[in-house]
């Protein structure tokens, strides 16, 4: 069933100077403990041979996938697909911070807040959306880099800006069984369908976006192992006591004679 | 098997006298633990959620969350009611650790050379083979039952551990709610196999009637102890005899009594 709306960011990299207050506003906002944050932004490095220089900050965070693939692991149902925005949110009473979906996630857009034993992650500030805002990253980007919308509706400042995009990219991650659709679309992002972080001083983000999703060993113990045997013990022992009950039932109730 | 040999008058006397099997302590914990799984399971299923592990339909899920108002307040439920399984099993446990526990585990659990017979013999002969075969006499339980019931210890010390790691979220690393959750899982689901035959042994087979009943009443007649367990059956006639030899031998110590006063008169 689609989503009542179809909320998405709309990045304009060449915007992006890297000053990271979208970082602080998000901090402030969410109360995100000071060694996480909800908010990357990807410094890719200077590109091309002189004169022809260039060097683009892409800046990310949760993508709100169409198909994400940390829904389909979430074992508690935390984290879902909001049937109303289109969000990805995740409950955090329902969580217990296991972690599958963070191995899972293609763009590494989620943190375990040990804390308080739950994952967190950008939830494009459902708060502010409630009362008509929008998220504190988008009303904080000083260069008017970061646009947020209903792409549903045509008047929207997304849609106008998509509309009169001269290149859009997505992220997408698509393989295998995995197509997740993300919903941040880059404007004039050079040609190129992954981010790759060469800061040397940034540590956490010097990966390559997307990545594979990758499935615990429990996880995939689980769903490989746990579930065929226990099926398999379950089926066993099912059948031996119908096996036994038709039996019963066929040739009557064999009482204790009297 | 001898027991059919018995005369008809003896056999229904044998049906008219009535075992203590079961304590009260025993029998109330056991329909404890009945609701109480009714619950966690039914509410336990209808937690996993995960498509891609693709256990529970979706109909079943979205029941019980709109029965409890959200997936929180369903979580909630289940861990509440688990932790009143745990402190009232442990509790039972360790209050008649001495008087129901360990006589329990050490006479009832423990398994001998006749058990392992029968598990050579018994699954044979439900597949058709060596019919003609004697079983071995049994203990109280037969070593079926007692095979279960190392499961359902092991099982349920497995889900008293994983529950609460998953509830504690806080004070434990991720690794280990990531593989307390399966554990959890193949702990339950190890026991709801054998509960299959647990329960069709127990309420269903004709054989077993009075094993049911039992569970409510605490007794099982002489006959059925007899074709069913009896290593017990003798043990408790053992008892009885006893019982009888002590009582004669105070009768007639009293009458002596009575005899000598009487003299002295």
């Amino acid at each position: 069933m689609p989503a009542k709306n179809h909320y998405a960011f709309v990045i304009d990299v060449t915007r992006c100077i890297d000053c990271r207050a979208c970082l602080v506003a998000c901090s402030v906002e969410n109360n995100v403990p000071m060694d996480h944050t909800r908010i990357w932004v990807h410094d890719q490095g200077v590109q091309g041979i002189w004169p022809g220089l260039s060097r683009e900050f892409v800046p990310y965070n949760c993508m709100h996938c169409d198909n994400p693939p940390c829904t389909e692991v979430c074992v508690s149902g935390a984290t879902y697909k909001d049937a109303e925005s289109g969000l990805v949110l995740v409950d955090q009473e329902a969580c217990i911070g296991c972690g599958y979906c963070v191995e899972a996630c293609p763009y590494g857009v989620r943190y375990i807040d040990q804390k308080r034993g739950v994952v967190d992650k950008c939830n494009a500030c459902v708060q502010r959306l409630q009362v008509g805002l929008k998220p504190a990253c988008v009303a904080t980007c000083v260069g008017k880099s970061r646009l947020f919308g209903d792409l549903n509706d045509p008047t929207s400042e997304v849609s106008i800006a998509l509309r009169n995009a001269k290149s859009v990219t997505k992220l997408d991650y698509e393989k295998g069984e995995v197509d997740t659709d993300p919903n941040i679309y880059y404007l004039n992002l050079q040609e190129t369908d992954s981010i790759h972080s060469s800061d040397p001083f940034d540590q956490v983000a010097q990966t390559t976006l997307p990545r594979d999703p990758h499935y615990t060993i429990s996880e995939q113990g689980w769903k490989k192992v746990a579930i065929p045997l226990m099926a398999l013990a379950m089926g066993a022992t099912f059948l031996t006591q119908a096996i036994f009950f038709t039996k019963q039932l066929l040739e009557g109730e064999k009482e204790f004679e009297d | 098997m001898s027991h059919k040999n018995i005369p008809l008058p003896e056999r229904q006397r044998l049906r008219q006298k009535m075992l203590k099997k079961h304590n009260l302590a025993n029998i109330l914990t056991h329909w404890f633990n009945v609701a109480s799984w009714l619950l966690l399971l039914t509410t336990g299923i209808a937690i996993i959620s995960s498509p891609r592990l693709g256990i529970t339909p979706l109909w079943w899920q979205e029941t019980f969350r709109n029965i409890f108002g959200s997936d929180a307040n369903l979580i909630r439920f289940h861990y509440t009611i688990g932790f009143i399984w745990i402190f009232v099993i442990l509790f039972n446990v360790l209050i008649g650790f001495r008087k129901y526990f360990v006589p329990f585990a050490a006479h009832r659990m423990l398994l001998d050379r006749d058990d392992i017979e029968w598990m050579m013999t018994k699954p044979l002969q439900m597949l058709g083979f060596k019919k003609e075969k004697e079983l071995p006499p049994q203990d109280a339980y037969n070593a079926g039952q007692k095979i279960y019931s190392y499961f359902v210890v092991v099982c349920t010390l497995g889900i008293m551990v994983t529950g609460p790691v998953m509830v504690y979220k806080s004070l434990f690393p991720p690794i280990v709610k990531q593989i307390a959750q399966p554990i959890h899982f193949v702990c339950v689901f190890t026991i709801v196999a054998w509960l299959f035959i647990h329960v069709y042994m127990g309420a269903v087979f004709p054989e077993e009637k009075e094993a049911f009943f039992s569970m409510f009443s605490g007794k099982v007649s002489a006959w059925y102890a007899r074709a069913h367990h009896e290593k017990w059956y003798n043990e408790k006639l053992k008892e009885e005899m006893e019982w009888e030899d002590k009582v004669e031998q105070e009768v007639l110590e009293s009458e002596k009594f009575k005899e000598e006063n009487s003299g002295a008169d």
